[in-house]
Formats: C-alpha cells, sequence, structure tokens
C-alpha cells in the first residue's frame, strides 16, 4: 500500500516534470515541423545556470533568473541558427538542433567538468510535507509538482483566452495565412521558442537541486521527452501532458517491481524451466524499468503514429 | 456492362463528417477520351485518389476490367494497368529527366531488386527510356535537372512518366494547368497521340480542351455525378448550365 | 573524370604502402580512420542516398561486432571460417538485424522513421547490459584472433591489410550498387518515394532492402573492429557512436559517394592525433558540423568539388587569391576558436581551479608552449584580434569567390548533384 501510494506520488510528479520540458518541444514541433534535439539541452543549462547564480543571488532568484536567460538562449538559437536553415528542410533543422546539443553538452563539460556539481535543495525548502504511511514525503516534491500545474494553467490561459494566445494557436496551425492577416509569424515563432526553452529551463532548474545536476542529464531525459512528445502526438499539448504522466507513472511503478517472466510462468508451473532458461527469461521488470518508454514508443509509432492525440497525417 | 474499362459503382467517401464524394457512377469505356469536369471543391481530385488506390472509399466498388480495385494498394492498381498524373507536379526534381524517365520504364522490366547489373547493361530500358524522351520532346533536355525545368515542360515530363508503364487506362489530372495558349496546343496534341488505343480519363477546367478532346464528358457536382454524356448533349443539359456551365456564361 | 581516377589510385597505393612508412601506433589509427570511413559510407548509402536519417547505426555495426566475436570463439578460426573471412558473419548480423529492424523503421517516413531508429537503438542500448550471454555484461565479449592462411595476425600490420582489403571491396561495391537498377531506385526513393508506389513499386519493399544492405556493410566494420580490437562490449550501443557517424557522414557531405569516406577518415584521425593535445576534440567536432550544417550544406566534399570545377573553368593561377584568401581566413578563425576555448578549458578546469586562492591574482595557464596569465588584457584580446582579422580575410574570400563564380551559378550547383559514371550528357 505504501508502495503504492509513494510511486503514484512519485509517478504523478516526475510526470508533471517531464510535461513542463515536452511541453515546449510539442508545441515547437506542432508550430514549425522541427523537432528540436536541443531541448533537453535547454533542460540541462536551466540546472546549471541556477546552480552557479545560486551562489550569488540565492535559490528563489536564480531560479527565475536562469528561466530567463534560457528563454533568451532559446530566442537566439532560434533567430540566428534555425532561420538561417530553414530555407534547407525539416531534416536540416533536426540535424542542426543535433549538432547543437552536442556543442552544449561539450561547453557545460568545459565549464563545469565531466561529473556532476553539488546542486542541492536549499534548506529552507528540505523538509518533510507529510508522511505516508511510515516514509516522509519530501516538501520539495510536491513544490515541482505545484509549479508544473501552475505553468500549465497558465499556458493554457494564455492560449485559449488571450488575443496573443489567438494569434498564437493561429501561427501554429497556418502560419502563412496568419502573416498574410498581418501577424508578425517570425515574432511569434521566436517567442514559442523562447517560452518552450524557459519552461525547459525552469524545470531543469528546480528538478537539478532534486535529483542530480550533470551533463549527462540532457541525454537521459531528452530520449524520454522524445518518447513522450511522440507517444501523446506531436503538436498536441493535451497529449504530451497524458503521455507524461503514464511515462512518469510506469517509470515510478516499473521500478518496484521485482517479477519476471519466470515468475509469470511459475504461475503456471513453469517457473524452473524458465529459470533454467536464463537471459530474457529471468530479466525483472525493474531492471529493464529504463526500455518499458520505448517499447512503448515503438507500439504508438507502428499502431498509431500520430500519437494518442495527435491529428492524422 | 460490354466495354466499360473503369467503372465507378455508387463510390461513397467521407473524411470524418466531411461527406465529400457522395455515390459517384462514372463509366469509362474502352479506347474513349472521356473527360471530367466540374466546379473547384466538387472532389474530382479526391476521385483520382479514390481510382488510384491513394484513397479507400468508405463504400462502393471500382472495378478495372472486370476486377474490383477498391483499397487496392497504388502499386497494386498500377500493375493492373491504370496509371496516373498529378495536378501538383510529382516528379523527381534532384534527378535529371532522362533519370526520371528511366525509373519509370524500368518498372516494366521488373528489374527494382536487380543489384547484380549497371544499369547501362540493359540497352532495352535505355531505347525505350528515349523513345519517350522524344515523344514527350524533352530530348535536348534529357541531362537537366529535373527541378530546373520549366513548368510546362516539367507537365510534360509527368506525362511521360504516367505513359512509360504502358498502361491500358490512363489518369489525368489538369495537365494543362497553369499553361499559356502555346503551351496547352502541344500538350494537347501531345495528349492526343499518346491515348491512341489506350482509354484517359481526364480532369481539366479547359473547356475548349475538354470540348475538342473527348468523346464524354461526366458532370461532378458536390461528390455527384450529374449527367454524362457527348459534349453537345452536356452543352445543352439544363442541370449542367445551371451548375457549372450556366456561372461561366454569365460571367 | 580521369584526374579522379589517378587520384583514387595514388591513394590506393599510399593506403598500400603506409605500414611500411608510419609507425605502428599510426597504423592502428589508419585501421580506425578505415573502419569509421566504411561505416560511414554503408551509412550514407541509407541516408544520402535512400533519403532515411537514421540516428540508431550503432546498433548495427555493434550487432555485426557481438556476431563476429562469437564466430571467433565458436569457430576457432579454423573449420569453416578462417580468419579473414569472418566480417561475413558480422554482414550477416548486420543484414537480419537491419532487415527485423528496418522493416518496423520504414513503416513511417520522415521524422517518425528517424525516431523509430532512435528508439529500437536505445532499447537495445538499455537492454544488452542484461543479456550477458549475447553481449557479456559490464565486461564485454573477447576473443583471440587465430592464424589462418599462413598469417598468424599477430601485428598490426596483418589486419592493417585485411581491414584495408575488406574496406576497399565493401566500397567498391557501394559504389557499384549505385550504378545498379536498384541503386538508382535509392536516389529516386530519396527525391519522391510517394511518385514510386504510383509508377507501381513497393516502396516499402524497396526501404527494407535498401535498410538492410546499410545495415550488411555497417556490419561488415563493425566485424572489422571485433577483429583489432578483439572485443566489444555493450557501451558500442551507445548514442554516441550513432552520432559521431552522422556528424562524418554530413561533415564530409552526404551528396558526394565519397564524401562519408572523407569526412569520417579526417574526423577519425583529428580525433585521434588531437586528443593528446586537446581535451576539447568533441567540442570542436561538433563546432565544425554546426558551421558545416549552416554554411556548407553540401560537406567538404562539396566544397571540394566546387573549387575543382572552378579550377576547371579558369585554371590554377585565377583561383589562387579566393583560395588562399580563404585558407588564411579558416587558419585565423580555428586559431581563434582553439585559443579561446583551450584557455576557457584550463581555467576552468579542476587542477586550475584548486590552485585559485581567494583575493589573489589568477596564476598563469600554459598554452602553444608560452605562458599566459588570465588577467592580461593580452591574453583574451588574441583571440579578439584573430577572430577579427580572421572575419575580415573571409569577407575578401568571399568577394574573390563571388567574383569567380560571375557568369556561370549553374556549374557550383551541378557539381553537386549526384553524377553517374557512364551517364551521357
Amino acid at each position: 500500500m505504501e508502495f503504492l501510494t509513494v510511486s503514484l506520488l512519485n509517478g504523478v510528479i516526475y510526470g508533471l516534470l517531464l510535461f513542463m520540458v515536452s511541453a515546449g518541444l510539442t508545441l515547437i514541433f506542432g508550430m514549425m515541423g522541427v523537432l528540436n534535439f536541443a531541448h533537453a539541452s535547454f533542460y540541462m543549462v536551466g540546472a546549471y545556470l541556477a546552480y552557479t547564480l545560486q551562489k550569488f543571488v540565492g535559490f528563489t532568484s536564480a531560479v527565475l533568473l536562469s528561466t530567463v536567460l534560457v528563454g533568451l538562449l532559446g530566442v537566439i538559437v532560434e533567430r540566428f541558427f534555425l532561420r538561417r536553415v530553414h530555407k534547407h528542410g525539416h531534416a536540416h533543422e533536426l540535424l542542426l538542433t543535433f549538432g547543437l546539443t552536442f556543442i552544449i553538452a561539450e561547453l557545460i563539460k568545459l565549464f563545469y567538468g565531466n561529473f556532476s556539481v553539488e546542486y542541492r535543495v536549499p534548506e529552507f525548502l528540505n523538509f518533510a510535507a507529510f508522511q505516508v504511511f511510515s516514509t516522509d514525503y519530501p516538501f520539495y516534491r510536491l513544490l515541482m509538482g505545484g509549479v508544473s500545474l501552475l505553468v500549465f494553467g497558465l499556458i493554457y490561459l494564455l492560449l485559449t483566452r488571450t488575443r496573443v494566445g489567438i494569434v498564437v494557436r493561429a501561427a501554429i496551425h497556418r502560419p502563412q495565412m496568419a502573416e498574410a492577416l498581418g501577424h508578425n509569424v517570425p515574432l511569434v515563432f521566436m517567442a514559442v521558442f523562447g517560452i518552450g526553452a524557459a519552461l525547459a529551463g525552469l524545470a531543469g532548474a528546480l528538478a537539478g537541486a532534486f535529483y542530480t545536476t550533470n551533463p549527462n542529464m540532457a541525454l537521459e531525459l531528452g530520449v524520454i521527452v522524445f518518447v513522450v512528445v511522440v507517444v501523446g502526438g506531436l503538436g498536441s499539448m493535451a497529449g504530451a501532458m497524458i503521455a507524461s504522466l503514464l511515462i512518469g507513472l510506469i517509470s515510478s511503478f516499473a521500478v518496484g517491481v521485482d517479477l519476471s517472466l519466470a515468475s509469470l510462468l511459475g504461475l503456471l508451473g513453469a517457473g524452473d524451466w524458465a529459470r533454467q532458461m536464463g537471459g530474457l527469461m529471468t530479466l525483472k521488470v525493474s531492471s529493464v524499468a529504463a526500455t518499458i518508454p520505448f517499447a512503448l514508443m515503438l507500439l504508438i509509432l507502428l499502431i498509431r503514429p500520430s500519437g494518442l492525440m495527435g491529428e492524422k497525417g | 456492362m460490354s466495354g466499360a474499362i473503369l467503372q465507378l459503382r455508387d463510390v461513397h467517401k467521407s473524411f470524418g463528417e466531411a461527406h465529400i464524394i457522395r455515390g459517384a457512377q462514372l463509366e469509362l469505356r474502352a479506347g474513349e477520351r472521356h473527360a471530367v469536369i466540374g466546379p473547384n471543391g466538387a472532389g474530382k481530385s479526391t476521385l483520382f485518389h479514390l481510382i488510384s488506390g491513394q484513397l479507400q472509399p468508405s463504400s462502393g466498388q471500382i472495378l478495372l476490367g472486370d476486377e474490383p480495385i477498391q483499397g487496392h494498394s497504388p502499386e497494386q492498381i498500377n500493375h493492373l494497368g491504370l496509371s496516373r498524373s498529378f495536378q501538383i507536379t510529382n516528379i523527381f526534381p534532384g534527378l535529371s529527366v532522362f533519370e526520371n524517365l528511366r525509373i519509370a520504364v524500368m518498372r516494366k522490366h521488373q528489374m527494382q531488386y536487380h543489384f547484380w547489373r549497371s544499369i547501362q547493361r540493359y540497352p532495352e530500358v535505355r531505347a525505350q527510356t528515349e523513345q519517350l524522351l522524344e515523344q514527350v520532346r524533352l530530348q535536348d533536355k534529357q541531362a537537366v535537372c529535373a527541378a530546373e525545368l520549366s513548368y510546362s515542360e516539367q507537365r510534360a515530363l509527368e506525362i511521360g512518366m504516367t505513359l512509360a508503364c504502358d498502361p491500358r487506362v490512363i489518369l489525368l489530372d489538369e495537365p494543362m494547368a497553369g499553361m499559356s495558349h502555346e503551351e496547352t496546343d502541344y500538350a494537347l496534341s501531345l495528349i492526343r497521340e499518346v491515348t491512341q488505343g489506350r482509354s484517359l480519363l481526364i480532369v481539366e477546367h479547359d473547356m475548349d480542351v475538354v470540348f475538342s478532346l473527348c468523346d464524354r464528358i461526366s458532370v461532378l457536382v458536390y461528390g455527384e455525378v450529374i449527367a454524362t454524356g457527348t459534349p453537345e448533349q452536356i452543352r445543352a443539359d439544363r442541370r449542367v448550365q445551371e451548375a457549372y456551365l450556366g456561372e461561366e456564361q454569365c460571367a | 573524370m580521369k584526374l579522379t581516377k589517378i587520384l583514387l589510385a595514388a591513394l590506393l597505393l599510399a593506403l598500400l604502402v603506409l605500414p611500411a612508412i608510419l609507425p605502428a601506433a599510426m597504423v592502428n589509427a589508419a585501421i580506425q580512420m578505415l573502419i569509421a570511413a566504411l561505416f560511414a559510407c554503408a551509412f550514407n548509402l541509407l541516408c544520402g542516398q535512400g533519403g532515411m536519417l537514421s540516428f540508431g547505426h550503432a546498433a548495427y555495426f555493434g550487432v555485426g561486432s557481438f556476431a563476429t566475436l562469437h564466430a571467433m570463439n565458436a569457430l576457432n578460426g579454423e573449420g569453416l571460417l578462417p580468419t579473414p573471412l569472418l566480417p561475413l558473419i558480422g554482414a550477416m548480423g548486420g543484414f537480419v538485424c537491419g532487415l527485423c529492424a528496418g522493416w518496423f523503421a520504414t513503416k513511417r517516413a520522415g521524422v517518425y522513421f528517424s525516431m523509430i531508429t532512435l528508439a529500437l537503438a536505445e532499447l537495445l542500448h538499455s537492454l544488452a547490459p542484461h543479456l550477458s550471454t549475447l553481449f557479456g555484461g559490464e565486461a564485454g565479449i573477447s576473443s583471440m584472433r587465430t592464424a589462418a592462411w599462413g598469417l598468424d595476425f599477430a601485428d598490426a600490420t596483418q589486419v592493417y591489410y585485411l581491414t584495408l582489403g575488406w574496406v576497399v571491396l565493401s566500397i567498391a561495391l557501394l559504389y557499384a550498387f549505385t550504378l545498379t537498377p536498384m541503386g538508382r531506385l535509392t536516389f529516386a526513393l530519396r527525391e519522391n518515394g510517394h511518385r514510386l508506389q504510383f509508377l507501381g513499386y513497393n516502396v516499402h519493399r524497396l526501404r527494407v532492402l535498401v535498410f538492410a544492405l546499410s545495415a550488411m556493410f555497417a556490419g561488415i566494420a563493425g566485424g572489422l573492429q571485433a577483429l583489432n580490437l578483439e572485443s566489444a562490449n555493450y557501451v558500442l550501443f551507445d548514442m554516441r557512436f550513432s552520432a559521431e557517424v552522422v556528424l562524418n557522414t554530413y561533415i564530409g557531405g552526404v551528396n558526394v559517394f565519397l564524401g562519408p569516406v572523407l569526412g569520417a577518415a579526417l574526423m577519425t584521425f583529428f580525433g585521434n592525433a588531437a586528443s593528446d593535445l586537446t581535451q576539447s576534440w568533441l567540442l570542436y567536432q561538433g563546432l565544425l558540423f554546426v558551421l558545416v550544417m549552416m554554411f556548407m550544406p553540401s560537406g567538404l566534399a562539396g566544397l571540394v568539388l566546387c573549387w575543382t570545377a572552378q579550377i576547371r573553368r579558369r585554371g590554377w593561377l585565377a583561383i589562387l587569391p579566393a583560395a588562399f584568401a580563404a585558407l588564411l581566413s579558416a587558419g585565423l578563425l580555428s586559431l581563434a576558436v582553439v585559443f579561446a576555448v583551450e584557455t576557457l578549458q584550463r581555467v576552468f578546469s579542476q587542477d586550475y581551479q584548486a590552485l585559485l586562492i581567494a583575493d589573489q591574482a589568477w596564476p598563469a595557464i600554459s598554452l602553444f608552449g608560452r605562458e599566459w596569465l588570465p588577467g592580461a588584457p593580452l591574453t583574451w584580446s588574441m583571440p579578439l584580434l584573430l577572430g577579427g582579422v580572421g572575419l575580415l580575410v573571409l569577407k575578401l574570400a568571399r568577394r574573390q569567390w563571388l567574383r569567380l563564380l560571375d557568369d556561370e551559378p549553374a556549374v557550383a550547383c551541378a557539381a553537386l548533384n549526384p553524377r553517374v559514371e557512364g551517364e551521357q550528357p
């Protein structure tokens, strides 16, 4: 029971964190047709910047400042890099963002070294919120979840209730028409890219303190974020939310499940034989928890390539 | 029905709520040139997509000869002898004109999995490609990148590629779109020449072309064929005048 | 055309006599360059020619490696397969794996295809450590080359010639493929797969076969590496190796057949040479890649072809000013970047940071045989100066180049399109 509750809470919060990063990515893809490989790098830069700034301005200001700075980075990337190769097509843009990921990761290693840095949750946030059965549940986890929900709410309101939101949604679906109607679509592109990046940076600034902050975090998270975005449907915010929660929960639960194919076959009386076979049979779900998202992604890509909530074609 | 090489029987196609093709009935007789005309949005291109296998009808039958082809893949339908061209030029832009036609020619010779001999060693392919080049009058441009051709030359290449597999039924989707008067005349004589002995289904907006080229005309309005007949019959048909030609005469 | 043939013959000759001239360490580096070149060429069959960008190609290289190692252990060099023929097992492993993976991946196109290849590779990467019978867990699988055909394959030179033979044969086969009907269809797949359906081709089947062929040659490359290193471990499936082949191929140039070979050879060479001199080699590689994608999308090979086309048109003397300016600016800008990066790298390194004492001047760093003080303005004005001058010379070079291109911009374009030997204009 305890395992279920804790896993549930952890899974939901991890999922919300994933959503903060994938929301920007799916928005950018829906709008520009570019799968931004560098998106998870924004997450990483957010964490490192917050870590650096924390020494000077304190935790809260560091998080806010790093969010803004990563947003600016996103704007620079769109304006000076992506726009230049736009004419060569989507594959080219994808490759460019791929190269940028590489460079950002190497620059981080240059400035901060190859190992993780001491970016920790500050003392004033490091307490238990409540008790789940016999364990303390850290407040900071709830904070991360809360910020994600707040951000989701703000974005939703912005997109659906404001004039700016209408223009952005129009530019996402029909950029040429929106431009013909007189709206500054390149500016919209830049803004959406920047906001998407800022979201990823915020997620990084918050999560980096709780989880580890190291030069590999972009790659580790990046692949999961791709899975989320593909499963949810490239371009769909609702899809990103559903897929994030799904993957968050699966990852959370799977880690605690020590069953394998052998245990399943054991129910049918073939347990010993399976254990003798070894290999895939004795693989525990907990060991391969990391592979489940990919298997899910493959499944979706084959059965319903537009994703759970994506538009067809 | 005797003499009919392509038939559409009560074909429907919906995209979600939008009911685009509503019970289309069409018959293409062997050896005839048959035009499909109608206002924009009537579903003419959709009809072609349904016949050529790009789309599956929601209901109804499409018969090529005696064989039902609805739901078949495009390459299967092509093997049965039907070839189509596209409204938006659909060629291989980065390859030369010669290569474009050669790719189309290769299929008939069943060579797509041949990886052991250089293509230069197949003289019949070269001969056929050169013949096609002459037919569409692009011999001088054979080494030119297809993307660098003028618009009407690309349309000619498009037609050439459609013919390469020696089809018995040809579907041409607005082959003259965007052409000048001279180019239209040239394309018209080309089409007349290459469709000798074959059956042609053509979508066109240019009424002069339609009336001079075609044996029969079908009028498609809101996904339904409201009239079929010879050019004179169609000109005189009241419903057609109201729905389509009438508006043109007033304008 | 004749010039190309002469150059290729000269290259082949140079490669043949290489072990006699160079020390053993460089022969090893040469073996790695050859393997990387073959891998990139195999990758380009799928990517540049077939138009399918795969982000997980290291999987087939790795499968080829492991398959060959298992064969080495099982067959012990005698019996069915003598050592020199072992890469065939790598080929088979790559082919079968490519057939299965390709069947799934090619069901979708474009970005979705790339994502599937990524997911498949990552799936393999995360499963591999757990399948210890196949992939040997943390330690991996190892074996030993056994003697065959009168050779003992104990030293690098013999392995070098074996590798050279296989690589030259494979690249020749890959080139011959582009001349065959199926090879021509591969180009058509890239240009307009949709149209091919309406011309009567089963596009999915074609795509799967091209994928499998590409994976097969990647498997040969993997097999050659297995023979060379006599070991493999699941690290081979890491994203890094898939990323590397993508970078190498595009830096070399996807539209020219030998482009990826050039890119991979150069990058492997510099990677080896630079790894002793700098810690930031990967950063330079990434920067080069981004520069190529932004300013020279046809890659280094495309650049070479552009220049040779101009030489053919105007002669050597005419291009000299532009060439000189271009080389000079490239040199200056590279120097500026390297200076800045190396300075930063030293200042931010752990060892240096440990030396810092609060409120005292930062100690000097040594670079290019000199001592530089981080506080001194000279240290920072150097890269700025070099960079500034480099940019000015670049402007000059551009002007010269545009003057050369004056009446025939089409020449530049034609040089970059895939040419087929024997196709008559």
